[in-house]
C-alpha cells in the first residue's frame, strides 16, 4: 500500500522545489523534476535532500540522465542509483553512502 | 542496484565529450596563461602607455584574449552548451581538431606582435580565424538544436554575431601589418575592441554565467525578462558602438552605447546578486571572490570608457580601460570559473573504480588557488599603478606577480588532472 502525501512548498519565490511535484511512498519521498530546464532539477533535488533529512531514500522522475547531479551528492555523501522506469523516464534511487 | 554517485554515466555519455577535448583547451589556457605575463614582462617598458601597435604588449593582450579567454570559452561551450541545451554533443572529431589549428594561430599570432614579423602575425591570424569559423559553425549548430534556455540561446546568438565581427575587423587589422587592410584602421580597431571584447567574449561569459552561477550557487535561475532585457540591450550598445565606429555621430553613439551597456550590465548583477543570495550553497570558494572582483571591473571598464570615449585629458586612460576590460573583467571572470569547472569534470571523468568517486573538492588543490589570488590581484594593481604612474618599474612587477600567479594556477591545474587519474581510492586523500 502506498502512502501518498504533498511535502510542503519551499518558501522562496522561485524556487525550483515549488515547480516539483513530490510525494511520500513506501519506497522513500519522490520529486519530479520532468519538464525542468537546467539546472533546475538539480537544485530542486538538492533542496528536496536538504529539506527530509530523516528520509533515508529520495526517488527521483527525471526525463534524461543528470550529468551534474552526481557530484554534487557526491559532495554531500549521498549515493545514486539507477532503477526501473518506463520508457522515456529516468529514475534514480539516492541514498546516503554507507 | 545502487552506484557510486556518478558511477554510471551512461544514458549521460552523449552529452559528455572525451575528458581530452575539453581539458586540453583549459590545459593550453593554463600554459598561455604564464605565457600572457612573459610576454607582458618584455613589453614592460612600452606597457604603461600602451594603445595599440606591435609589440609585446599586444602580443600579451591576445595571449590573453586569444590564447586563454577565447581557448576557455572554447573547451567550456563545446561541453556546457549541449549539456545545458539537452542535446547530444556532436562533431567531436572537429571539436578535437580544431584545437589543432587554433593553438600554433595563436602562437603565430603572438610571435609575429611582439617580434614584430607580420608575415608570422598574418599566417597566425589566417590560422586562427579559420578555426574560430569552425567553431563558430560548431557553436550556431549547438545554439540550433537547442531546446529552452531562451537566456542562454540569446546571448549565445549575440556572441555568435559579434565573433563574425570581430573576424572580420581582426583579418583587415592584421592586413593592415602586410599592406594589405580591407577597412580603415581606427573603425576596425573600435569595431575589434567593441565586438572581441564585449560581444563575443563578455556575452558568452554573461550568458553561460546564467547557467553556471546558479548551479554552483544551487540556486533559482534568473528571471527570464530581465535577463532577456539585459541581453537586448547590450545588443543594442553594441549595434550604437558599430555605428559609431563607422563616423555616425560617433561621440553622441558612443555615449548612449555605454550608457545602454551600463543597464544591461546593472541588470545581469542585479540578477546574478539574486542568484547567490538564493542559493543553498553560501561559501563559493575563491573562484567567486575572483568573479565577484571581475563584475566590479566590468563595471569599471564602462566607467572608464566614458573619459575615453569624452577624449578628456585623463593621462593613461585609455590603458587602464583596457587593464579592467581584458586582465580585470575577461581574463579574472575565467580564471574564477576555471577553478570551478575544472574540478566539476575531473569528478565526472575520473576512473571508475572498487570505491567512491573523487568530489570536486577533493580534486581541488587549495593551496595553489590561494596564491593564484593573491598574485593576480597584486597583478592587476600593479598594473592600473603603472599606467597611472606611467611606470615600467610597476608593469614589470605586474607581469612578475602575474606569471607567479599563473604558474601556481597551473600548478592547481596539473594536481587537479592528476587526482583524477589517480582516483580509484579517493578516501585515501581526503
Amino acid at each position: 500500500m502506498s502512502i501518498r502525501s504533498t511535502v510542503p512548498r519551499g518558501p522562496a519565490r522561485g524556487d525550483w522545489l515549488a515547480q516539483t511535484r513530490r510525494w511520500m511512498d513506501v519506497d522513500g519521498a519522490h520529486i519530479d523534476v520532468r519538464g525542468l530546464a537546467p539546472p533546475g532539477p538539480l537544485v530542486a533535488i538538492m533542496q528536496l535532500i536538504a529539506s527530509v533529512a530523516g528520509a533515508p531514500t529520495v526517488i527521483v522522475h527525471h526525463d534524461r540522465d543528470p550529468l551534474m547531479l552526481y557530484a554534487e551528492l557526491a559532495e554531500i555523501g549521498w549515493t545514486a542509483g539507477r532503477i526501473d522506469a518506463p520508457p522515456g523516464e529516468v529514475r534514480l534511487r539516492l541514498e546516503r553512502a554507507p | 542496484m545502487t552506484l557510486a554517485a556518478g558511477a554510471f554515466l551512461g544514458g549521460a555519455a552523449g552529452r559528455l565529450l572525451p575528458a581530452s577535448v575539453p581539458f586540453r583547451y583549459f590545459a593550453t589556457a593554463v600554459a598561455y596563461h604564464v605565457l600572457a605575463w612573459l610576454a607582458l614582462l618584455a613589453g614592460a617598458r612600452d606597457a604603461p602607455r600602451f594603445a595599440g601597435g606591435l609589440g609585446w604588449p599586444l602580443a600579451a593582450l591576445h595571449l590573453t584574449t586569444l590564447g586563454v579567454v577565447v581557448m576557455t570559452a572554447i573547451g567550456a561551450s563545446l561541453q556546457l552548451l549541449p549539456v545545458a541545451t539537452l542535446q547530444p554533443v556532436r562533431a567531436q572529431r572537429w571539436a578535437a581538431a580544431l584545437w589543432w589549428l587554433y593553438t600554433p594561430g595563436v602562437a603565430a599570432v603572438a610571435l609575429g606582435m611582439g617580434l614584430p614579423a607580420p608575415a608570422v602575425l598574418g599566417a597566425g591570424a589566417v590560422a586562427v580565424v579559420a578555426a574560430l569559423l569552425v567553431f563558430a559553425a560548431l557553436f550556431a549548430r549547438n545554439l540550433w538544436g537547442a531546446a529552452g534556455m531562451p537566456v542562454v540561446i540569446a546571448h549565445g546568438w549575440v556572441a555568435w554575431v559579434s565573433l563574425a565581427v570581430a573576424l572580420v575587423t581582426a583579418l583587415s587589422l592584421a592586413g593592415t601589418y602586410v599592406g594589405a587592410p580591407a577597412l580603415d584602421r581606427r573603425a576596425a580597431l573600435a569595431l575589434h575592441v567593441a565586438f572581441a571584447a564585449y560581444g563575443f567574449m563578455g556575452m558568452l561569459a554573461v550568458g553561460l554565467s546564467c547557467i553556471l552561477v546558479p548551479m554552483f550557487a544551487l540556486s533559482e535561475a534568473p528571471a527570464e525578462r530581465p535577463a532577456l532585457a539585459s541581453c537586448v540591450l547590450a545588443a543594442v550598445a553594441l549595434v550604437l558602438a558599430g555605428l559609431a565606429a563607422g563616423g555616425v555621430v560617433p561621440m553622441a553613439l558612443r555615449t548612449a552605447a555605454i550608457a545602454a551597456g551600463a543597464v544591461a550590465v546593472a541588470l545581469h548583477l542585479a540578477l546574478m546578486q539574486r542568484a547567490l543570495r538564493t542559493g543553498m550553497r553560501r561559501d563559493l570558494g575563491r573562484g567567486f571572490l575572483l568573479v565577484r572582483g571581475a563584475w566590479a571591473m566590468l563595471a569599471a571598464s564602462l566607467a572608464l570608457a566614458l573619459p575615453v570615449t569624452l577624449e578628456l585629458p585623463v593621462a593613461g586612460i585609455a590603458t587602464l580601460f583596457g587593464i579592467a576590460l581584458v586582465p580585470g573583467w575577461l581574463l579574472t571572470f575565467l580564471l574564477g570559473m576555471l577553478q570551478r569547472i575544472v574540478p566539476f569534470l575531473a569528478s565526472l571523468h575520473a576512473p571508475r573504480g572498487a570505491g567512491r568517486r573523487p568530489t570536486p573538492s577533493m580534486l581541488t588543490a587549495e593551496r595553489p588557488l590561494a596564491i593564484h589570488g593573491y598574485c593576480h590581484a597584486g597583478a592587476l594593481t600593479a598594473l592600473c599603478v603603472a599606467a597611472i604612474l606611467d611606470s615600467a618599474l610597476f608593469a614589470g612587477a605586474a607581469a612578475v606577480l602575474g606569471a607567479a600567479g599563473a604558474a601556481a594556477f597551473a600548478v592547481f591545474f596539473v594536481t587537479t588532472l592528476r587526482r583524477m587519474r589517480g582516483a580509484t581510492a579517493p578516501e585515501s586523500r581526503a
